[in-house]
């Protein structure tokens, strides 16, 4: 084998799971002995992971030219071992433009999660086992997504969720970790059980495990044992994205796991689940054009979206209510996803792309107030801004883009999302799609409040004493922050463009079955669809933000010029008698001539001192109250009994059999 | 050709800054505030301050002193008034007069909805940075004052493109300037029985928005000393003053162009003049008359009210559009 | 009379669902884990059994209609199946372990720090 023969980007797919594998194997090989630089515990084997994950974004990032622009689909198959008699007896490789936008967007969390585990790994034992973990990992759900046999799917699955179960319960010290990997490894192995339970049986109806024969056979012979065995594969894809009903394993694994294990978590594993669901959905058995089907999938995302906003709203840690934002955001990529126009999956794709960068800059903020304070605690936490100020611009792009406030990220896929779940209500003459539209507009704004509640109550508001010597975390941890950061407003800023190269491309690879199964060399009848992705409404964001940039160079010369030099630092009115009050200024101002400024004396009251931080879990009583009855069934609900979420998946599955049996 | 991108230019600066930017804002919201003073104090049977006194308000505020707590985050502070002022002005310049859009085929009403959130959100960072208690009561009920608001408006928003959809035979219609189009030929929405519930429950949302009686817990000076803005003092207080002043127009001249376009004459003068007119008699129906007869409520009152009475009068519009009505 | 093993596959399959479900001993749940593994394992062996077959072995012999072998990639994919239900056992072993030596306790009811 010649140079110009590995160099070809055919290879590449595979080189870019290996290479992955490959530093897993060294870093173990390596031994555990903790370096001696207290800065970097693992030492060269850090190096080694950030390198393999580097290489790794490379080797897909070569691939965006041939499968997203000029919309080749690469299939690869192991030792050359191709079609015999008309059946796949190789293992495949197969990269649509599908697979390789997921690949790109994992590619890209793992490399900017592996920057910041450089320094945030600093505190804890056993390091060089983190990275044998975290290579495996992301190696996992990288042949996950690149894989064209179902088998391996299961395979890489399986791997993932081991690799995942071990990283959540890594810091066996933290609050419930330990409890949180024992849930998911429970619930997650029922959902393994039930995808090997649905890839043997398929084999068992059409004795081949490659995805684009299957999915040339499935459609058109549909029996009970096909119909039983996609619902299997349903809910255990759906237990890898954590949709309701697995949300719950969700909260627990990325509250407990290290912050850059819970950036993979749920911005990558998640992703895998929903790869898996289109896969299932929209390729193996074609069952996309059921209105019975875009219900389940748009309902199950509504409900998600919705149950888990809530939820968040009524959480008290600062990773827990990241977590179930995670799959609120999940939900809106499945409800679009769901709706099965070209509008559609391209804004759940798009969105599911802003999901990863934005969920992942805020856990690694989260991450970085818990490096910093210890406590990820929203009623403890308070003032961190004036302390961390980078940590808290950074945070506060993440938060803007969850939120969808425009111009950031997050706007411009929610936006495509109600236009397209709003168009597919008027054309099917649907109303119950406008209430999606609906949902999804109200959720957004309830995830804003649960934001400003963050924001209030960690980086704003009053600081504990005990926090006065906190530090702004190190650059290296600042770096990847501010790499997802960019993303985030790039990707916001240039949505026509984006949408042009990754997720338009995707979107038709996804209504374009007939393609991905003749690129493997079977024949295919399915008509090539015509795409077309056309909105009603108008969003230029560049011009918007342009207009907004002269309104307020407009507003701040005349306010700079004007009487903004005279800021004083002492006390305002109120704030003079807080600082009384709370013990921190005990003594009256005193002016230049050593005179004791007696202008804010009238504020001065005999009040004891009071340390007076508004709690995260007060804020938005008056919301709360209405929905007091709401909230006490949720929490009695998520009982924290692992026999319970069991229960949850089991009642999932028998709910997912029954329905496919009636309506497929 | 590089004198016509220049003169392009100048005009949309022009936009920016006087008509309907700035200057047309700061005029017009001020004698709105100012209107709206007066009129309560008569309701109340007061004599009430002169129509000018918001001006002379501002500009005394501007004079002041301007003092930072020690606990603020300065930047954030500082910064904060300014971007909500900024995004106020933006949507104002996105919202047709009679067929004139400065800006058109940039936002839909979508957008705007979300533009709408900005100078909220400025407000609330601005009081989360001040680090007082009494604004963080204060953005707490502020932010659900929005959440509260917010459903309502989604719904009317909605029934809106999809009445003015209809009619077009697209289905639905986000763009506002073609709203817009759509009544300046066929007569003002208002005059669709099927608008009707909406267009109630838009004027009920906007003394929600504006936090004018009895919807404005978040300020409450009586109880929080003025809620979000306990803190600030001096030329930021003058600029939030004035955001409060713009988003009554911006938010009267929405409901005026969603619900009363179509009434004008065709020149910017005098259909600025005629807008402005209109958002003065909104302004007196849904605000000073609103605010004189009624007693400040309990923000679990506010939430309930608007997901409730106001949300189901949208949500009745909603299907009544919907089924071509 | 391969429909009984069937039959016992996914007996075995719920029976480790209802333990999972029902039991609130955690070596129990393990124990379900295991059981729903091994229904599985039955059920992918059963399907790739042909009646009269022989073992998967290729011969140089000429194939012959009398001569037709058990389908051989059921098995190796039981073999893997095999070897991931050891891997799920061990780690929820040890994990059972440390959560006994944390909680003190091994009934799941008292192991619910997170909730709500």
């Amino acid at each position: 084998m010649n140079l110009a023969n590995m160099t070809d980007y055919h290879h590449f797919p595979i080189y870019s799971v290996m290479v992955l594998f490959l530093g897993a194997f060294i870093i173990a090989s390596t031994g555990s002995k903790p370096s001696k630089d207290p800065k970097n515990p693992a030492g060269f084997r850090a190096w080694i992971a950030l390198c393999a994950t580097a290489l790794s974004l490379f080797f897909l990032g070569s691939l965006v030219k041939p499968v997203m622009l000029e919309g080749e689909i690469i299939s690869y198959w192991m030792g050359s071992r191709a079609i015999a008699g008309g059946y796949a007896i190789g293992i495949a490789m197969e990269v649509d433009a599908l697979s390789l936008f997921f690949a790109l967007l994992i590619a890209t969390a793992v490399f900017v999660s592996a920057i910041y585990s450089i320094r945030y790994m600093v505190h804890d034992e056993c390091v060089p086992q983190y990275y044998v973990l975290y290579c495996m990992l992301a190696g996992g759900v990288l042949g996950l997504v690149l894989s064209g046999d179902i088998f391996n799917m299961f395979i890489m699955v399986e791997i993932l969720t081991f690799a995942a179960v071990a990283l959540t319960s890594f810091r066996t010290k933290v609050y419930g970790a330990l409890e949180a990997a024992f849930k998911y490894l429970v619930v997650g192995c029922m959902g393994s059980t039930a995808i090997l339970t649905g890839v043997i049986m398929l084999y068992a109806q059409y004795h081949t495990l490659n995805l684009a024969q299957l999915a040339n056979l499935v459609p058109g012979t549909m029996n009970n044992a096909t119909k039983l065995a996609f619902a299997f594969l349903y809910i255990g894809f759906s237990t890898k994205a954590f949709i309701v009903p697995f949300h719950p394993l969700a909260a627990d694994a990325h509250g407990a796991a290290p912050a850059s294990i819970s950036v993979l978590i749920s911005g990558v594993l998640t992703k895998s689940g929903i790869y898996g669901i289109i896969r299932l959905t929209y390729f193996l058995f074609q069952t996309m054009n059921l209105g019975s089907m875009q219900f389940m999938l748009v309902f199950i995302g509504s409900v998600s979206m919705f149950v888990c906003v809530t939820m968040a709203l009524a959480q008290h840690d600062f990773k827990r209510l990241l977590a179930y934002h995670s799959i609120s955001q999940i939900g809106y990529v499945l409800a679009a996803v769901g709706l099965s126009t070209s509008l559609g999956i391209s804004a759940g794709l798009y969105h599911a792309m802003n999901h990863t960068l934005f969920k992942g800059l805020l856990f690694l903020a989260a991450g970085a107030v818990l490096h910093e304070t210890g406590t990820t605690d929203l009623g403890k936490l308070g003032g961190l801004s004036k302390k961390m100020p980078h940590t808290t611009v950074l945070f506060l792009i993440g938060a803007f883009s969850i939120s969808g406030v425009p111009p950031f990220n997050g706007f411009a896929s929610k936006w495509m999302i109600y236009q397209a779940t709003y168009q597919k209500a008027v054309e099917s003459n649907n109303i119950g799609f406008l209430l999606v539209t609906i949902v999804a507009l109200v959720t957004s704004t309830l995830t804003l409040a649960s934001f400003v509640k963050v924001t209030q109550s960690v980086f704003f508001g009053q600081m504990p004493k005990e926090y006065e010597n906190v530090k702004e975390v190190p650059f290296g941890m600042r770096l990847a922050m501010g790499i997802l950061a960019c993303l985030c407003i790039v990707t916001g800023l240039f949505p026509k463009t984006v949408t042009g190269v990754l997720t338009e491309p995707a979107a038709k690879a996804v209504a374009n079955v007939g393609e991905y199964i003749t690129a493997m060399g079977f024949k295919s009848n399915l008509p090539v669809p015509n795409v077309t992705f056309a909105q009603v409404g108008v969003w230029e964001p560049i011009n918007w933000l342009l207009i907004l940039c002269i309104a307020l160079l407009a507003l701040t010369i005349p306010a700079v010029a004007g009487k903004y030099d005279r800021v004083s630092e002492h006390g305002g009115p109120l704030g003079a008698a807080i600082e009384m009050v709370s013990g921190k200024n005990d003594q009256p101002t005193v002016d230049e001539n050593g005179e004791v400024d007696t202008k804010y004396q009238l504020f001065y009251g005999g009040e004891k001192n009071v340390y007076s931080q508004v709690g995260g879990g007060d804020l938005f009583w008056g919301f709360k109250h209405n929905w007091r009855h709401y909230f006490d069934f949720m929490h009695n609900l998520h009982s924290g009994i692992v026999n319970d979420y069991a229960l949850w998946a089991v009642v999932a599955l028998a709910l997912a059999i029954v329905y496919m049996m009636i309506v497929l | 050709m590089t004198a016509n991108i220049f003169l392009n230019g100048l005009q949309y600066l022009g936009y920016i800054l006087i008509f309907p930017g700035f200057l047309f804002c700061f005029l017009c919201g001020m004698l709105l505030v100012g209107i709206d003073r007066k009129l309560v104090a008569r309701m109340q049977k007061r004599v009430g301050p002169p129509i000018l006194q918001p001006f002379y308000d501002f500009f005394k505020l501007c004079g002041k002193e301007t003092i930072v707590p020690a606990a603020a985050e300065r930047t954030t502070f500082l910064v904060a008034p300014i971007v909500g002022l900024a995004a106020l002005v933006v949507i104002q310049l996105f919202i047709p007069i009679h067929g004139f859009t400065a800006f058109s085929g940039m936002a839909d009403i979508v957008v705007i909805l979300y533009l709408l959130l900005i100078p909220a959100l400025a407000a609330i960072l601005g009081a989360a940075a001040s680090g007082s208690p009494y604004a963080g009561i204060g953005l707490s009920r502020e932010m659900v004052t929005i959440i509260a608001c917010e459903l309502p408006l989604v719904l009317v928003l909605l029934a809106v493109a999809k009445t003015v959809g209809n009619a077009l035979g697209t289905g639905l219609c986000f763009s506002m300037s073609e709203i817009a189009e759509y009544q300046l030929q066929n007569g003002s929405l208002i005059t669709k029985f099927s608008m009707i519930p909406a267009a109630i429950a838009f004027a009920m949302v906007i003394p929600g928005e504006t936090g004018s009686h009895p919807f404005d817990t978040a300020e409450a000076e009586t109880e929080i000393c003025e809620g979000m803005h306990a803190e600030y003092s001096g030329a930021p207080l003058a600029v939030f003053k004035l955001s409060h002043a713009v988003k009554v127009l911006t938010l009267t001249s929405l409901f005026v162009a969603l619900f009363f376009g179509g009434i004008g004459t065709g020149i910017i003068a005098f259909d600025g003049v005629i807008v402005f007119a209109l958002c003065v008699v909104a302004t007196a129906l849904f605000i000073s008359f609103v605010h004189a007869v009624t007693a400040r409520l309990k923000i679990e009152q506010v939430f309930k009210y608007y997901w409730t009475v106001v949300s189901g009068l949208a949500l009745v519009s909603l299907v009544l559009a919907w089924y071509g009505m | 009379m391969i429909q009984f093993n069937y039959v016992c596959a996914f007996f075995l399959i719920v029976l480790g669902f209802y333990t999972i479900v029902t039991k609130y001993n955690l070596v129990k749940t393990v124990i379900g884990m295991s059981i729903m593994d091994y229904g599985v394992n039955l059920l992918i062996i059963s399907i790739g059994y042909t009646p009269g077959g022989t073992a998967p072995i290729f011969t140089k012999g000429e194939l012959t209609q009398a001569s037709y072998f058990v389908d051989p990639i059921p098995q190796a994919l039981t073999l893997t199946s095999i070897v991931i239900g050891a891997c799920v056992t061990a780690m929820s072993m040890s994990l059972v372990m440390r959560l006994h030596e944390s909680y003190g306790t091994l009934d799941t009811r008292e192991i619910r720090r997170l909730r709500g």
